[in-house]
This record gives structure tokens, C-alpha cells and sequence, in this order.
């Protein structure tokens, strides 16, 4: 893997572990992100709901200027082998910010060839490292030379995937600006949860085979 | 003449209290019969333990803690109503006071086991028992199947305690997989070398599980969410 720094940028965080009013409704906005559940009176599913409050907040947002120069939107694929009619918020996500002007176009071209334990259960130790997420990724190299790739995911940990996806994504088009924006991030440590919405930048390092963001945590 | 009994009917929306996704749209059926006392729209979470009608001794303590687990933080069990690891989640509900919903394959009128028909009672007085199939509706054993996908579409994760090679609950399984929801298989029987379609599941997504505890980590909480882009 050549990238070893990558900028990412966050919405939301959520506390899996804290006991506030406000960290259990970050649960509850984690749970409904990862079924993109209809949340709203408007019935619009979770991806529409965070496309459209992006669109409005976009000019306070820190990470605004990852849309400046139309980015193709690249969805994060699954950890998982997938069958055909399942659920991918990424792509669910992809395609609500494009429909709110948000990013030029969706590109499928990130793919999981193989599957993977899923990253977020169990601890750090036990999670995937980046560079078996990026073995088990490839590309179809569909896009002609594109300046700007903004990946999309629903959510972080410490950036294993992002920097894995970063890798296989430069690989194929070398000259692309790659960045990374995730919608929620996980805050382990209760002590550090500040509220759900808590946008922020920052980057995301790959050094010795373990990744880390300077986001927050 | 004896008059058929008339059960309550409602939408998968109304009974969630939600409007559905596309992907949830798809297996969603336009009406469901309901009766009992269990608050509509559910509340969150619900859980489904599922597995075995022959299930092992082992099978249904697993059954049992894990329920009990869930119970004690108000989570609501839901399962089918058929013997075995069903039954013990059902049960484990009633006895610690929490609530239960038997999703069933056959019309509300019908039992199926027979001798679940108290249990099915009870659940209909004091908890909820829900089916999409009409009073006088002839039961086919594929209905079993059927209601599986909607008893995976109404609970925010699903347990396989344990089931073989040919049980219905891998239905559960792969809709619950297909809705993006957190299906998890008990340790012992993801350790079973005789199957083949646990290691299959974990590489779609879903997760072994040897502490009930787990489960909660990955559930709504009963806060609900707020707009946070005001």
C-alpha cells in the first residue's frame, strides 16, 4: 500500500458504550443509519435525511470543500459477501448526495472480492487490519481519469477500511485526489463523546501496519 | 352457525410505526392480523430467537439465557410459536415478566403445534401474536417459510440458537442478512463442522455470538432521534 495519509471528514459520532440520554440516541441513529430506516415526518430513508442536512449546513461544514471540485462519489462496499436486492447504505448514501448536487456522479467501481470479518465488532486488536481489507478489494476500472474521488461510508472506527479502499482506489487512477467521508464516527471511549453532531476533518495514517485519525479520538 | 372469530388488521407500517425502505418493501405483506395487549407501534428493540423444533437440551438453555439477557433490558422477544427453541424464548418472556410477539404460519384462529395452544393464549391475552394469513386460510407448510421473512422484517436483529441443515429458520436468516439487519448464530453450532451454512452466513455478514450481552450493543434504544440538523 503506497497512501499512507489520506484527509477524511465526519458528521456524526456515536458512543457505543456511553450511558447519556444523548449517547443512546446515538444508537439509535447508528441503528437506523445501518437499515437507512424512513426517520422523518417527510418519510425520507436516514441516506436522504444526512444528503440533505449536508446540502444545508454545507457552507459551515469543515469538510465543504471536499465537494468543490464535483468529486465522482465512490460507495464503500460491505465487509460482507452481498446477494442480490441487500441493503448498501454507502450506495443508498452515494446516491442521495448526488441527487442533492452533491458530487458529480456514483461509481460501483470499489468492490469486496472476498469477504471479510466485520470491523466494528470485538476489539481493536481483533478487528481487520488495513491490509487485509485491501487485499480483499479490487476495481473495476470504469472511470476515465477522474481529478477528484470522494469514498462514501456510513461508518469509522479507526480507518482500516478508508486507507484500504484509499490504496486500491490510487492503484487504478494514480492521479485522482482521493478523500474520505464518513457519516458516523465511533467514539470508544465514552469520556470523549461530545454530541452527535459533531462534524470534523482531519486525516487518517497508516504506519506499521495500523491505521489511526487524528479526528476526535 | 358459529361465527369466526375477527381479529384486528393493521399495515407492517402501522404495526412499526414506521414508513418502510425499499428493500423492506419488497417482503412486506399489505395486511396483518394481530390480538393482544402489546402496545402498537412496538416499541424498540424486538429480537427474534429462532431455531430447532428438535432442539437439544443445550439448545434451549441457550435459548433461555439469552432471552433472559434481553429481557432484563427490555428488549422484546419475538419467535414463531413452534416447539423448541420458539417455545423456550417465548416462555423465558412470560416467566421473567417481560413481553413476547409469536409471529404465526397459521391463521390467529389456529394453532400449530397443538400443544402450544395455551402458550398461544396467553401470548393473545397479554403480549402479541401476529399473522398475516386470514381467518380460514388453509395452512400449507410453506407458510412456515413465509411468515419467517416477516417475522425478520418486524424484529431489529435476529439469534439462530441452533437449527440444522434443513430448518426454517435459515429463511430468517438470509431475509434478516438482506435487510441489513445484525443476525447473529450461537457459537456451538458455528463451530458445528456437519454445516455448511453457518460459515455461509458469517461470510454474508452475519455474526457468531457467545455473549447475549453482545446483542444489545447493536440495537435501537428506546431514545428516539432527534433532527439534528435544525
Amino acid at each position: 500500500m503506497n497512501v499512507s495519509e489520506i484527509e477524511f471528514g465526519t458528521l456524526w459520532t456515536y458512543s457505543p458504550w456511553g450511558t447519556t440520554e444523548e449517547e443512546f440516541r446515538s444508537k439509535t441513529m447508528k441503528s437506523n443509519l445501518k437499515t437507512d430506516a424512513i426517520v422523518t415526518e417527510d418519510r425520507i430513508s436516514m441516506s436522504e435525511y444526512v444528503a440533505r442536512g449536508i446540502k444545508k449546513d454545507l457552507e459551515k461544514l469543515p469538510f465543504a470543500h471536499f465537494f468543490a471540485i464535483n468529486p465522482v462519489l465512490v460507495p464503500m462496499p460491505s465487509s460482507s459477501l452481498t446477494k442480490t436486492d441487500t441493503l448498501w447504505v454507502p450506495l443508498n448514501l452515494a446516491n442521495a448526495l448526488v441527487k442533492n448536487g452533491l458530487g458529480i456522479k456514483v461509481s460501483q467501481c470499489l468492490q469486496r472480492s472476498k469477504p471479510i470479518r466485520k470491523s466494528h465488532a470485538g476489539p481493536a486488536s481483533e478487528r481487520p487490519k488495513a491490509l487485509e481489507h485491501y487485499e480483499s478489494m479490487s476495481v473495476q476500472k470504469e472511470l476515465s481519469d477522474p481529478a477528484e474521488i470522494l469514498l462514501i461510508d456510513d461508518f469509522i472506527t479507526r480507518g482500516a477500511t478508508s486507507i484500504a479502499a484509499a490504496n486500491r482506489l490510487a492503484d487504478a487512477y494514480p492521479n485522482a485526489n482521493i478523500r474520505v467521508l464518513v457519516v458516523m464516527k465511533t467514539i470508544t471511549n465514552p469520556a470523549n463523546f461530545k454530541k452527535i453532531y459533531d462534524p470534523c476533518i482531519g486525516k487518517i495514517e497508516y504506519s506499521n501496519g495500523e491505521c489511526f485519525n487524528d479526528c476526535i479520538e | 352457525m358459529v361465527a369466526e372469530p375477527e381479529f384486528k388488521s393493521i399495515s407492517v407500517e402501522e404495526l412499526l410505526g414506521r414508513p418502510l425502505n425499499d428493500v423492506e418493501k419488497k417482503i412486506k405483506v399489505d395486511t396483518l392480523f394481530v390480538e393482544g395487549s402489546l402496545k402498537i407501534p412496538l416499541p424498540c428493540p424486538k429480537v427474534s430467537i429462532i431455531g430447532s423444533r428438535k432442539a437439544s437440551p443445550q439448545g434451549i438453555e441457550n435459548a433461555q439465557r439469552i432471552a433472559k439477557t434481553l429481557i432484563e433490558n427490555q428488549v422484546i422477544i419475538v419467535s414463531g410459536l413452534a416447539e423448541g427453541i420458539d417455545t423456550a424464548g417465548h416462555k423465558t418472556a412470560i416467566r421473567m415478566n417481560g413481553k413476547t410477539i409469536a409471529v404465526l404460519g397459521t391463521p390467529l384462529n389456529k394453532t400449530f403445534p397443538a400443544k402450544n395452544f395455551e402458550l398461544q393464549q396467553e401470548i393473545m391475552k397479554n403480549h402479541l401474536a401476529v399473522s398475516q394469513f386470514p381467518v380460514g386460510y388453509p395452512t400449507r407448510p410453506k407458510d412456515f417459510v413465509i411468515r419467517n421473512r416477516t417475522m425478520a422484517l418486524i424484529s431489529d436483529a435476529s439469534v439462530i440458537v441452533e437449527a440444522g441443515k434443513s430448518s426454517g429458520s435459515l429463511h430468517q436468516g438470509w431475509e434478516t442478512l438482506r435487510l441489513g439487519r445484525p443476525l447473529f448464530i450461537w457459537e456451538s453450532v458455528v463451530n458445528n463442522k456437519e454445516l455448511d451454512w453457518p460459515k455461509e452466513m458469517m461470510e454474508y455478514g452475519a455474526m457468531e455470538l457467545s455473549d447475549p450481552f453482545d446483542i444489545l450493543e447493536v440495537l435501537p434504544t428506546r431514545f428516539e432521534m432527534i433532527d439534528v440538523f435544525q
